[in-house]
């Protein structure tokens, strides 16, 4: 969709938002539409939103470098100079025209290595991520809404999860209940539920009392279609800000755990794997094993934080 | 204050009991058969039995929980199932050793951290703002390893400007302990600069727009006292809670920093835990560096009544 084939009046600048001035006039016949109208101006404020985003260098620079990520994941070995695990007599070889990246102690070249590696952590972090949102939404929801006792002891939970040391409790778990993909996977989204929940619980709060709310509550709507139905799409913003957040989170998680042993074993080309091989041989002078993919990793990283910035502090001024 | 301490310091028991009974369930009620799962599949059962009595883990949950409990409070976390030592003589000492290594990251990171953070906010949305802003946010999501990698990689291998290793042999003198904790400390101040640096900006540009900092400049207060007595005072709450709550974060870091430094601290001892599947060693790490978060954010806490009465006041009505 173009954004030149629609010519709104807040062409320029985000200072008015549709939302603020259809609150003005409020004509009987226009409160009788207010559904359609209520569904359209979201729409509108998104698209605004959506291209506010868009116009942040940050989050361009961001998108580009993620997209090269996701291009090397998904075509692998198809796009990469050498594969990455083929063995060579030549270990250990400096940067070079037919190895940019180098060789590592198998001979294997270092730059395919790194791009195929970005598969192994472009198939855990997001999922991860994406999980302990919709948890914590749900924990979150509840307690918000539903409040009372149930919010109490919830809150309590929270505040414990909250101060458990985030990589500690991920490597005792995994440590404990084994080191797959799906341990790993669950352990990172079961630790991130809490601080979702957090953030949902307060902006549940903001909504609750709401007109909107009261006038479900007295139509007689169940809780359920009041939750999500009525409240979820109106706190959308922070929950989209701590999607984009987590998953920056979870890359670096689910790095670092894979760099301390508790994910993807070598010969898997997976990044955190490759730093820690790498760095064995180090004090011999070798430094390209261990800094390229380190590179790699923190390119993602700050790549999905610009996009994570850009997207709150526009969300979060509207 | 009394008041505000009790209450304080029971929330903080009540988080700390819940604390150790998560952790109690992720070791010993999530993966049924203890000894099984640490063994593997094909241990024989006889030896997953003897496992299961040597840890106690064939006792029932309840009387296991218990046990956890009151482990907690007098400090002694069992012994280690690998070398038969008791947790409590592996942990601390390395404990000791990384909380040297955190010190002094703490020590270079917080002045740092809280000048570039002044610096910025007087600076609000010029280039240099924005290249603290983003430089901060760039560095501070970064994870402690790769930052580690990078300055051993560049620095130390390529660049020979430091050592590989840091664990200093016995008898080093203090200056000289320094000098080789100097390279894995500055991959922490490099991960935990930019945090504290944005959240203390934040905080003085508050400060600044504020009425009493108004009121303090138009009395004829010079710049420079306004920003010491008046707006530090209010601003520097958020940027303290914040740097409690990175000392639970640091001794998660810590451990890939360590790592790549081979240093022998809580993280490699842990790491080596894993490696054996020294369930007690690593259950005592967790909960001690679960205490310590407790003991920082609610020194924080209480450093923050004691700059800002409100907070006193505020909980207590």
């Amino acid at each position: 969709m173009s954004d030149t084939e629609h010519p709104g009046p807040h062409r320029d600048h985000l200072i008015s938002t549709p939302s603020a001035d259809a609150l003005l006039p409020a004509t009987p016949v226009e409160i009788e539409l207010s559904g359609a109208l209520q569904l359209s101006e979201r729409h509108q404020a998104r698209r605004e939103n959506w291209r506010l985003i868009r116009r942040r260098p940050a989050f361009m620079i961001g998108t580009f470098i993620v997209a090269v990520w996701l291009v090397c994941a998904a075509l692998g070995d198809r796009i990469t100079p050498h594969n990455p695990l083929d063995f060579r007599v030549s270990t250990h070889l400096s940067p070079r025209a037919a190895f940019p990246f180098g060789t590592d102690s198998q001979g294997r070249d270092v730059l395919s290595r790194v791009m195929a590696g970005a598969l192994d952590v472009m198939k855990v972090a997001p999922l991860a991520a994406v999980l302990g949102v919709v948890f914590g939404v749900t924990v979150g929801m509840l307690m918000g809404y539903i409040g009372g006792w149930l919010d109490q002891i919830l809150s309590r939970i929270v505040e414990a999860f909250l101060a458990l040391p985030v990589l500690l409790v991920a490597l005792l778990a995994i440590t404990t209940l084994g080191n797959s993909t799906l341990v790993v996977i669950g352990v990172v989204s079961a630790l991130f539920t809490p601080v979702v929940a957090r953030t949902v619980r307060a902006a549940v709060l903001a909504e609750r009392d709401l007109d909107y709310v009261t006038s479900a509550k007295l139509r007689g709507e169940s809780s359920l279609f009041v939750m999500f139905k009525e409240i979820l799409p109106n706190v959308s913003g922070p929950i989209i800000v701590e999607l984009t957040v987590r998953i920056g989170y979870a890359v670096f998680t689910v790095a670092t755990l894979s760099f301390l042993g508790a994910g993807p074993q070598p010969p898997s080309p997976d990044w955190g794997a490759q730093v820690s091989e790498g760095f064995r041989v180090i004090s011999a002078g070798i430094w390209w094993t261990t800094f390229f993919p380190a590179v790699a990793i923190a390119s993602l990283v700050i790549a999905v934080n610009l996009i994570a910035d850009s997207v709150q502090s526009v969300l979060e001024a509207s | 204050m009394g008041r505000y301490l009790l209450r304080r310091l029971s929330s903080a028991i009540v988080t700390l009991w819940l604390l150790a009974t998560i952790v109690f369930l992720i070791v010993s009620v999530l993966p049924g058969d203890v000894g099984r799962k640490v063994l593997g599949p094909f241990a024989l059962k006889e030896d997953v039995a003897r496992f299961n009595r040597q840890l106690g883990t064939d006792r029932p949950l309840l009387a296991q929980y218990f046990t956890s409990i009151r482990r907690l409070f007098t400090l002694n976390f069992g012994s280690s199932y690998n070398s038969g030592g008791l947790v409590r003589d592996i942990i601390f000492p390395a404990l000791f050793r990384s909380g040297k290594l955190a010190l002094l990251a703490f020590v270079i990171t917080i002045p740092i951290s809280i000048a570039a953070g002044i610096f910025a906010a007087r600076r609000q949305d010029k280039v240099s703002d924005r290249i603290v802003v983003n430089v901060g946010l760039a560095t501070s999501s970064i994870p402690e390893f790769v930052t580690a990698a990078l300055i051993m990689s560049l620095f130390c291998v390529h660049w020979k400007l430091g050592k590989v290793f840091a664990d200093p042999p016995a008898g080093t003198s203090v200056i000289g302990q320094l000098r080789m904790l100097l390279a894995p400390a500055m991959a922490m101040v490099i991960a935990y600069f930019g945090y504290i640096a944005r959240m203390s900006r934040a905080g003085v540009i508050h400060g600044l727009q504020s009425d009493y900092a108004r009121t303090a400049t138009m009395k004829g207060l010079s710049k420079g006292k306004v920003m010491r007595t008046h707006i530090l005072r209010n601003a520097l709450a958020p940027t303290i809670t914040v740097i409690s709550v990175q000392v639970g974060y640091l001794f998660g870091g810590i451990i890939g920093v360590e790592k790549v430094f081979n240093y022998h601290g809580l993280g490699s001892t842990m790491l080596s835990a894993v490696k054996a599947r020294d369930i007690p060693v690593l259950q005592g790490a967790v909960l001690l560096v679960g205490m310590i978060y407790m003991v920082s954010t609610l020194l924080a806490d209480l450093l923050i009544a004691v700059l800002n009465p409100r907070v006193r006041l505020e909980t207590t009505r």
